[in-house]
Formats: structure tokens, sequence, C-alpha cells
């Protein structure tokens, strides 16, 4: 299952590369071409101070602190512009005056504006500016007028902080916000001294501002929510990964007394580079919000503390009781050994396969492609899309769902003119940073754009090495996964599923979904069957054979439950066994799900609801147990990208004394005398790994074939939605700052839809169905007609809760 | 504890608590416990220029029988936290212990795996006295506000009551767990 | 001085230091009879500028020097509303844990802005942990003649650098008058409280 990049592609590239040979402080290296001199000083051991010049930025020598001298040319030159040549001599600070009295002069002149505000600066102790200064200044100032000053700090958006004194005009922001980001919000203004980094009239609201911080040099950026919290030295800094999507970004946390004060981007060439997105690196003070403190169970109707043992007897009889008629929804925030431990426990200790991840709009014919073609699999990687000459991303935002996918994306596009062909309603904001090509299509008829690509388009597809990238929202397009899969059966290219949540892969692979067992089995394979039934330690005949119920069809069964006994009320006769008796739930948000209120009415209906939680929710609200579990700070585990790559992570706080979710099942098996499951980490990931993946048949059986693009009426539209990088998820609560930083909310319509409804551009569009309304300002987009974008669960805008709608259905438009 | 603690409670009790504790913290006889540095400045305590006799306890008893206050002057390594307790254990009741210095108090600067992190972890400790060490007008102020302590000591009856305020008290306490910066 | 026989020389030690001049401190007693020496550490105070502001800025330097890792400080931003010490930051947390504080006074070295110093007071012995780990009230200075309790705004065309310049002397009318309106507003809102209790 862990990806591995292609070794012979990497050989055969490493040996057409020129390669040239320098002399570097009497040292001989040989670089590839085009290798600055400041790189191939690090070859040799060798520091040259620098500000301007991290590694993924091109080159600019905007700070000139990194001056070497190199024979035969009459100055200094700046080691992080100049290639080094064949031949070149070189003598840097160690070997040459003039190179260490230049660099010496620079820090200097970069130092007569800079405030002496060190104990108060959140770079102080962590400061490449304060470090060279140590190390390559001098200890006096000749300079003893009046510095520079300017009112600080101001705000460029809520979140980042710009104090104009401290900066040394090295660039590293406006550089990353241009090339890496694309959002070029900020920017150099003024001349001469008075030079400095400014913003125009727009905030700078870029999803990637955060990484800003990180690399300037000095403490001119800072971040509103760090602000004064903690100094380096104070805090205890530890690498974990990302739950926030499927990115899978290596992240670094750092904690003071068992509270998170920031996280930062971990360097991981293969993943994330060197950034991150803003919600991986502001979104976690949800971590320690209003949480869940010991179990709980209902009495009387009201929930009330109760010790573990009494919550875990009460919960192991309930769910003894349904067994073989219990349900687990798993939601997909979960680890995969958590998961893993779940789908055990359905298919062991409740003999159900009515188990399912997916808290979210789903498809017919999803659960058939995620088991035939991503279980157990290797995606495309990384590596793989930044070489694709093209790339086809269907139903999929990656600025919006996937942020470091789009970062990718974007790198190749500026540096080998990688071809991006969308298939959306419209052109968003990513898409047209990516200059992609759009094919337009209506929501929930993607299929059809698919299966009536431009030739054009399939050319490129045909390249060898192109991807196509679909999206979880395909899920909701009838036919179009399938179509996609085709597309690349006839193509060629890679074809890769990129889900939203961090944990929604790992659940795949470990056999979360109904009919699917660990890496990639079919639960109708008894073959397969056989494998899992001995790696578990039970008869084969124990475990269910035959799929179970989805999400909605639980939610159907229960509802199907409740009409039974009462018609047999009605009669006076008895009430037959009903199909779920129990439900074991986990990180499940209602408002995730299209028809949450049907689901709140289940959670409701329920003989007996077991709730595994960090904090009270709508679910917990009718837990007839609640069983608080671990947030990822107090938990080992692995998050499984998109990629298929498994991104393991240790605990932060080595002290906290809450369980994970694998552990509260192990319990709750101990409580039912099951045997005993893997209960930590390392045994659950054995198991797995011992498992690995499927190598039979995965039958993707017939499904639902593309239903007719819908022809809405006068007045009427076909909805389109998505999730925004930062809305009112719950892993955002908590941080005022990164919420002033979201997207305001605008409805778009084509111009002629809107005239359509006599709403002009910048007026408030109305959005109803039978259920609700949701008024936005519209904004007149480049469209097909007859389609309204919302965002999915913003503030003003929650679709699945207002207009209880899934993206394709036909809604009502009007003037507010 | 003797016969005191047999007596009837009301005036009587109070008055027999009053003159128990006055004759008790009158004639406090130390144990030698000095472990480091602290020792040192116990020592001057002891000595003519301070001179503890002022309070009726210059003898420092080398046998724990004959003592009733254990003066725990330096920092505690894990090997020597057993023989404390023993000590400890073999002083005859009412006993009273004074943590004198960073060290015995917390650990001190040896934050490390060697050094019991406050003796209060092996005995319990009435008085802590900061000090790095403590100079001996320090010891002397820590001494007399356990004189204080001991002058005030319930008996009895009313001791129990005590006891019974202070466990509810506890109980209602904020856990350290939920404390934050040092206090943790 | 003749040779005393051995058994004597020492009762004549005892018998001539009868004659001599007592050198026992009356401690409680006579306390203030032996003053500590001037350079004496004992425990440390925060200081206040001249108009009542703090001086430390909560930069956490004291904690870093500080080889027991006694202290414990959080920073954080002093806003128009609510300002404790000129410039941008304040120590909004400032704890030492004097059970674990040896008297090096290295954070007195390390402190920017001469907000740490040390008393000579050193009566600190208690009968709880908690009660000898000082808070960022019990380590304030008092305030003097011509101070007022923050928060409150800094004097009146001045910035951080003008206190460090030593050009404030002391609270304006200005500042008094904030101080008062507000302990007012307090009062005001107290009254309204404890009337709506009732």
């Amino acid at each position: 299952m862990t990806a591995t990049s292609n070794d012979k592609d990497t050989a055969q590239a490493a040996a057409e590369v020129e390669m040239v040979t320098g002399v570097i402080d009497g040292h001989e290296v040989t670089v590839p071409k085009g290798t600055v001199i400041i790189r191939a000083a690090e070859l040799t051991g060798v520091d040259i101070p620098r500000f301007c010049a991290p590694p993924l930025l091109d080159p600019v020598a905007a700070c000139r602190a990194c001056l070497i001298e190199v024979e035969g040319m009459p100055k200094p030159q700046p080691s992080c512009a100049v290639e080094l040549g064949d031949g070149m001599v070189v003598h840097t600070q160690l070997t040459s005056e003039v190179a260490a009295k230049a660099q010496a002069g620079v820090m200097e002149f970069l130092l007569i504006n800079h405030p002496l505000d060190c104990p108060v600066c959140d770079k102080g102790g962590e400061c490449p500016l304060q470090n060279q200064a140590m190390t390559t200044g001098n200890p006096e100032t000749r300079y003893t007028l009046q510095k520079l000053t300017f009112p600080k700090p101001i705000n460029i958006s809520t979140e980042i902080l710009l104090d104009r004194e401290r900066c040394v005009m090295c660039q590293r922001c406006t550089r990353f916000a241009d090339e890496i980001a694309g959002d070029p919000f900020i920017e150099l203004v003024q001349r001469g001294a008075h030079q400095q980094i400014g913003i125009g009239e727009e905030p700078f609201d870029s999803y990637f501002s955060g990484n800003t911080i990180q690399i300037c040099p000095v403490g001119a950026l800072t971040s509103a929510d760090y602000r004064f919290r903690a100094r380096p030295f104070d805090l205890v800094s530890v690498p974990t990964t990302c739950e926030h999507c499927a990115s899978g970004c290596s992240l670094r946390t750092d904690y003071r007394h068992d509270a998170v004060m920031r996280r930062q981007a971990w360097d991981d060439p293969e993943v994330n580079e060197e950034w991150n997105c803003d919600k991986g690196r502001f979104a976690f003070p949800y971590l320690s919000l209003d949480r869940l403190s010991g179990p709980l169970v209902r009495e009387d109707g009201e929930l009330r503390p109760a010790s573990w043992p009494e919550a875990l007897r009460l919960a192991a009889d309930g769910l003894g009781r349904a067994r073989g008629r219990a349900a687990v929804l798993t939601g997909g925030r979960l680890t995969m050994e958590d998961a893993y431990a779940y789908a055990r426990f359905a298919r062991t200790a409740l003999a159900t396969d009515n188990i399912d991840m997916r808290a979210r709009a789903i498809g017919p014919d999803e659960a058939g492609f995620l088991a035939s073609q991503v279980a157990g699999t290797c995606g495309p990687t990384y590596a793989q899309l930044a070489a694709a000459p093209a790339v086809l991303l269907v139903a999929f935002e990656p600025e919006e769902e996937s942020p470091i996918v789009f970062l990718r994306l974007r790198k190749a596009v500026r540096q080998h003119g990688q071809q991006v062909v969308t298939v959306a309603p419209y052109p968003s904001h990513g898409s047209t940073k990516l200059s992609a090509t759009l094919v337009p299509a209506v929501p929930g008829a993607e299929a059809h754009s698919l299966a009536a690509l431009p030739a054009d388009v399939r050319d490129l597809l045909q390249q060898p090495g192109s991807v196509i990238l679909v999206g979880e929202r395909a899920a909701t397009a009838p036919g179009a996964l399938r179509a996609a899969a085709d597309l690349a059966d006839q193509t060629g290219a890679h074809l890769g599923w990129i889900p939203r949540r961090a944990g929604e892969r790992g659940a795949v692979d470990t056999g979360c979904l109904p009919g699917l067992l660990p890496g990639g089995r079919p639960l109708t394979d008894p073959a397969a069957r056989r494998e899992v039934a001995s790696a578990w330690g039970v008869a084969a005949d124990d475990l269910p054979t035959s799929a179970g119920l989805d999400l909605p069809a639980v939610v159907a069964a229960i509802a199907a439950d409740v009409a039974t006994r009462r018609s047999a009320a009605e009669q006076g006769d008895e009430a037959p066994a009903n199909t779920i008796d129990a439900l074991l739930v986990a990180g499940v948000e209602a408002s995730d799900v299209p028809h949450s209120d049907a689901l709140l009415r289940a959670l409701q209906d329920v003989p007996f609801l077991v709730s595994l939680e960090t904090r009270p929710s709508e679910v917990t609200d009718f837990a007839d147990v609640v069983l608080p579990v671990s947030v990822v700070t107090e938990k080992e585990g692995t998050f499984v990208d998109w990629e298929g790559r498994r991104r393991p992570f240790a605990r932060s706080f080595p002290l906290a004394t809450t369980f994970p979710d694998a552990e509260v099942l192990a319990l709750l098996a101990d409580y039912l005398d099951l045997d005993a499951a893997p209960r930590d980490v390392p045994a659950l990931r054995a198991e797995i790994d011992s498992l690995g993946a499927w190598g039979g048949e995965r039958p993707w059986p017939g499904a639902a074939g593309a239903t007719d693009t819908p022809n809405p009426g006068p007045g009427e539209a076909v909805l389109a939605s998505w999730r925004l990088l930062l809305d009112r998820g719950i892993m955002q609560e908590g941080e005022p700052y990164l919420a002033g930083t979201r997207q305001p909310s605008v409805a778009r319509v084509s111009a002629a839809t809107a005239a359509g409804v006599g709403v002009p551009d910048g007026e408030r569009l109305s959005v109803s169905t039978d259920h609700g309304t949701i008024a936005l300002p519209v904004e007149i987009t480049e469209m097909p007609d007859g389609i309204v974008w919302l965002p999915m669960n913003s503030p003003e805008s929650r679709v699945t809760t207002t207009l209880r709608a899934t993206p394709g259905d036909t809604v009502r438009l009007g003037r507010e | 504890m003797g016969i005191e603690e047999k007596l009837p409670s009301g005036f009587l009790l109070t008055t027999v608590e009053g003159v128990a504790g006055y004759a008790r913290k009158s004639s406090l006889w130390p144990a030698t416990f000095g472990l480091a540095c602290c020792a040192i400045e116990m020592m001057a305590t002891g000595a003519g220029r301070f001179d503890l006799a002022r309070f009726g306890m210059e003898v420092f008893r080398p046998s724990p029988r004959q003592a009733d206050l254990m003066i725990v002057a330096g920092r505690v390594s894990q090997k020597m936290a057993p023989v404390l307790r023993q000590v400890y254990d073999q002083m005859p009741n009412p006993k009273w212990v004074i943590s004198m210095g960073a060290c015995a108090s917390s650990g001190g600067m040896f934050n490390n795996y060697a050094v019991v992190q406050g003796v209060d972890h092996v005995v319990p400790v009435d008085i802590y006295l900061p000090g790095c060490p403590p100079r001996p007008e320090m010891l002397q102020d820590a001494i007399i506000k356990l004189h204080n302590e001991i002058q005030h000591m319930k008996m009895g009856a009313n001791r129990e009551a005590e006891v019974r305020e202070l466990e509810t008290a506890a109980l209602a306490a904020t856990p350290v767990t939920d404390m934050t910066g040092l206090l943790r | 001085m003749p040779e005393l026989p051995p058994a004597l020389s020492g009762f004549w030690v005892t018998f001539r230091t009868q004659f001599q001049k007592v050198n026992t401190e009356q401690y409680p007693e006579q306390k203030d009879k032996f003053p500590p020496k001037p350079r004496f550490h004992g425990r440390h105070q925060l200081n206040r500028w001249a108009d009542g502001l703090e001086k430390c800025v909560g930069c956490e330097l004291c904690a870093w020097a500080c080889p027991a890792d006694a202290i414990y400080v959080q920073g954080a931003d002093n806003s128009e509303a609510q300002r404790f010490s000129p410039g941008e930051r304040y120590g909004r947390v400032y704890q030492i844990n004097y059970l674990r504080c040896i008297f090096c006074g290295l954070c007195i070295e390390a402190c920017p802005t001469r907000a740490l110093t040390m008393t000579h007071e050193y009566e600190l012995a208690d009968n709880g942990r908690e009660k000898v780990i000082f808070e960022k009230q019990d380590l304030l200075a008092p305030l003097r003649e011509g101070m007022v309790p923050p928060p409150h705004a800094m004097v009146a065309g001045m910035d951080s650098h003008d206190y460090y310049m030593g050009k404030v002397t002391g609270a304006t009318e200005q500042q008094r008058e904030e101080v008062q309106h507000e302990e007012a507003q307090r009062e005001e809102a107290r009254r309204q409280d404890q009337g709506a209790a009732q």
C-alpha cells in the first residue's frame, strides 16, 4: 500500500543531468549544472549567511547577505543567484577577507533600521537575523541616528500581522505569494529607504498566507493567533500529520504545558515540500474545546457522568443484545488503526457488515468504485502528479479540497507547462490560477461531460504519465466514477481518488465500507473471507456473508423499523424484530450528511445508541452511552493520504490520559467476553500489515449509468456546490482570526440566469427548496445558464441543513 | 497520641490544647538530617551566633527516638529516600518536618532522575523553606512559623473535626491537572 | 599567662567568655539590627515605571536564563483598552516558584527592562507548596507616590522609547482621571450587580 517512486525513472533522469565541478574554499565539489553556489557550498559543509534564499523559491539576490568572492569576477557576487560553473574557484567568508567584509557590511546595513525589540518579538529565539547578526555581524553599530519607525503592527489580514520596522526586504513573502500560492496580495511598495511590504485594497486572504510567517527570516510577519503566547525555548516540538484533509501534510506541533501553541509545516519533499495551508496551520483550538471529560450514560432521559466500568458495561450489554442487528457509522476522521479496529469490531463483536465511514453525500456506485479501484492500492503519487504532462480534474477543486495537491499542480504548471483540464460548472479561483481549461459540466451530469470530452483533451490525456483526479463529490453524479475509470482505461492515464477528510482513505483501505474487508477484499469472496477470518482468529462462517447497509440504508432501515413497530402496535400484534437494534457512532457530524434531519431522527429512534466522541455533539445528545476518546494530539496513529501513502504520527502529549477509539473498542470487546483484539497501535499496524492487500479479483458490479441532464425550468437552476477550505467546519472552531480570512459567501450564476430572475450583480439572490432558503449576494460568473453555485457549509450558506439538497438537485431562484 | 487525646472536648480541652501546644513548641528536639549544603546553614543556626537554644532546641538528636522535628536539609537522592522515611518512622508522635531549601522542597535545580523532586513525596512536610541555601534567619523564621502551627494544633474531637474539614476542602480544591503554569 | 592544667583550661574558656560581648543575633526580636548585606539576593520584585505602568514586557528571558526552571511567564498583547506596560507586550502571567528558585540572580541579569530586581525580603517559608509559588500580584512593586495602577494609557505624547529614556516622571492628570473613571465604572457595575442579585 505504500507509495514508492519509480526508481528506474529517477536513475535515468540522473544519468542525463550534466555535472559541473568547481572549487569552494579549496574543496572540489561536483554538482548538477545549474546549482547555485550557496547550495553547492552547503554540500561541502560551508554555511553562507542568507535571508532571501529558501530552496524552493526562485533566486532573486535581494538581501545581499550571501556575498562571496569568485576568482576572475571584479566584485563580490551573491552566491544565491550565481550558478557554479565548471572550474569556478569560489572563496566564501571562511577564506576570503573580501567576502567576510562584504557580508559584515551588508549585515550592518540591514541592522541600521531594524529595531532592537527582540525581547518582544515572536521570532526572537528562532530568528535567522539574530543568529546571523551573531555570526557575521559587527558587535557594535556605527549608526547613532534615529531609526526609521512605522506604526506597528498592522493587520494585512485578520490572521497575519505585518511589522514593517523589522522587515529586511528579502521578499520571501511576496515571492511565495506570487510563485507558490499564486495570490499576489502583498507586494513591495515605495522606493529607497522607505521601501516596504504592502497590500493593495484587498486583505491578504490567501489560503497559504501562514507560510509567509514561517519563511520570514525576521519577525516582520507574525500571526495574530500565536502573538506573544510563547517563546521558542519553552515549546516542545513534535512531528505530526495534519488531520484536516487527505493531502497528508507533515506538520510540527509546538506545545507548552499540554496546550498546542502553534503548528508549522514540516519539510517533507515527497508530500508537502515545505508548505501547508492555513487550515492545517491555524485550525487547532478545537482540540481542547469543550472536551468530554468522562463517560456519560442516560438515566431517566438525562445524560449523567458515569465511571468507565459502568459505562462500558452498559454499552457492551446494549451492543451485545443487538449482535447481528447493529450498525457502525465511523465518519471520515479516524486514523487508519482506529478505522481498522471499527471494521474488525463490527464484523466480529457485532457480527454485522453494516459499517459505513462516509458521513457525507454518497452515490450508488461509489462503494464499488472504492472497492475495485482504490482500496489497498497505490494511486498516482505527488511525484507523478508533478511530472504529469496533463491532469484532468473531475468534480474536484484542488485549492478548496486538497490544497497541497493544488500547490503541486501549480508548481508543475509554472515549471513545465502542465495542462490542467477541469470538469466543473465554472472556472473557480483555483482553476484560474492553474490556467486550467474548463470542460463545462452540469452538476450531477459529469458523466455526460466525460463521455463527450473534446478530442484535444483526450489527446492530452493520452500522453504517457497523465493523471485523472476524481474528487469525492463525483460519487453524487451518477455514472461519473465509471466514466472516469473508463477514460483512464482508454487513455492509459493514472486514476486517483481524492477524498476531503484525512481518514477516508485509511478507512477504505481497512474495510470501513459495507461489503469490503480490509485490504480491498470483497466480502462476498469466500477466499477473501477466509484470509480475514484467520487473521482475526474467528471461524470464516462467523463473518457476515452478504454486504451490509450503508449510511442512508441504515437510516431508512431504522425509519422502517419504527413504522413496523407502530403498525404492529396499532394492530395489537407482537412487533417483529428490528433490522437495526443498536448504533455505534464515532466522529459523525449530522449536518455533514445531506438529509441530516432523517439521520437525526434515526439517532433518536434507534433503540440503543453508543457514541464515541471527543466533544458534545448532536449525536451525543441522543446517545444512551457516550464514551470520550482521544483527539489526534493524544494518540498515535496513521493517516493514509490520497496517494495511499501512510503518514504515521506519534503522540504529541505523552501524558494524556484519554483512550483512542481502538482501545475503547478493545475494552468493549473485553466486556463482551470476546477474544482480545489488538489494542495498541503497533499491534494494530502489525495486523494490518500481515493482512496486506487483496491479490484476487475485485469486481465492480453493474452500477447506475448516467442519468439525463437535468433540465431546470424558468426560475429554477441546478445546484452546484462544494465545501470551501475555510468554512464553518467543526474542526475550525475556536479560531476567530482564521475565520476572518474566509472568503465571503456569494452565490454564482451566469448573467443570463441572473437576468432571468431579475437579480443584478451584487444584489441578494435567494435559493430555495421546499425545506428552506439561502439568500446570498450574487456574483455574476461566466458559467453555463441554469446553474447556481453556493458554498456548501459557509456561515450564511448551509446547503445540507437549510436546503437539504445535494449538488445536482434542482432549486428555485428568486430575488430576496 | 497521649492521654491528652482522651480528654473530653469543650472549654477544658481548649485550655489543654493551649498548654500542650505551648509545651510541645517550646521543647522541639530536632533530628539531624543534614544532607548537603543546607546542613552547613542548619549547623550555623544551631551555633552561638544564631543560637537555637533560645527556642529550647539546641541539641540535634542523632537518635530518632528522642527527636520530634526533622529538618531535611539538602537534596534527597533516590537512595536516601528510604533511609529518610525509616528515620521519620522511628520518630515518636507528634512529629513535624521542615523541608529546608529548594532541593529538599522540590528538587530545586536538580531536576533529574537521581534526586527526589521534593521530600514531600516521601514524608509529610509541615513547612517548606525556600532558599539555596536559606540563611539562618530564614530557618529560624520557618521554625517560628512551625511553632505557631504547633501552638494552635487541635486535639481529640477538635482534631477529628479539623481533619474532616481539611478533607472536604481538599476534595473541593482545583485538581492539579487543571492548574496552569508552575502549579501544574 | 601561666600554663593551666588541661582539666582547667576548658573551664577557663567558659569563664572568660562570660565577660565578652554576646554575639548572638536576637533574630525575630531585633531583626532590624542585622540587615542583610546590600547585595543580598532576596525575594524578587516586578518594578513599575514612574506612572505605575509595569516594566515587565513578558519576554520570558528570565525564564530562559533560570537554571532551575523556576519562572513561568506568558506574554500577551497590550490593547488600547487594556494597557499594562508601554509598548506592544506585557507579562500576563508571571509566576516564580520559590521552591525551585536558587536566588542566583541570573534572571535579574537577563531582564532587558530592569523590570525584575531582588529585594532583601527573605521570610518566605510557608506550609504548602502552592503558597510558595508567587504570582504576579505578589511580586509587583507597591504603588509609590505619583503612580496609578494599570491598566491605563501611556503618558500622552510619549511612546515606549520615551519611557526607556526616562522621560516619564509620574502619572499625569489625564492618567489619574482615566483610572478614577474606570474605577467609578467598575464600582457602578458592582452596585448594579448587587442590585440585580437582590
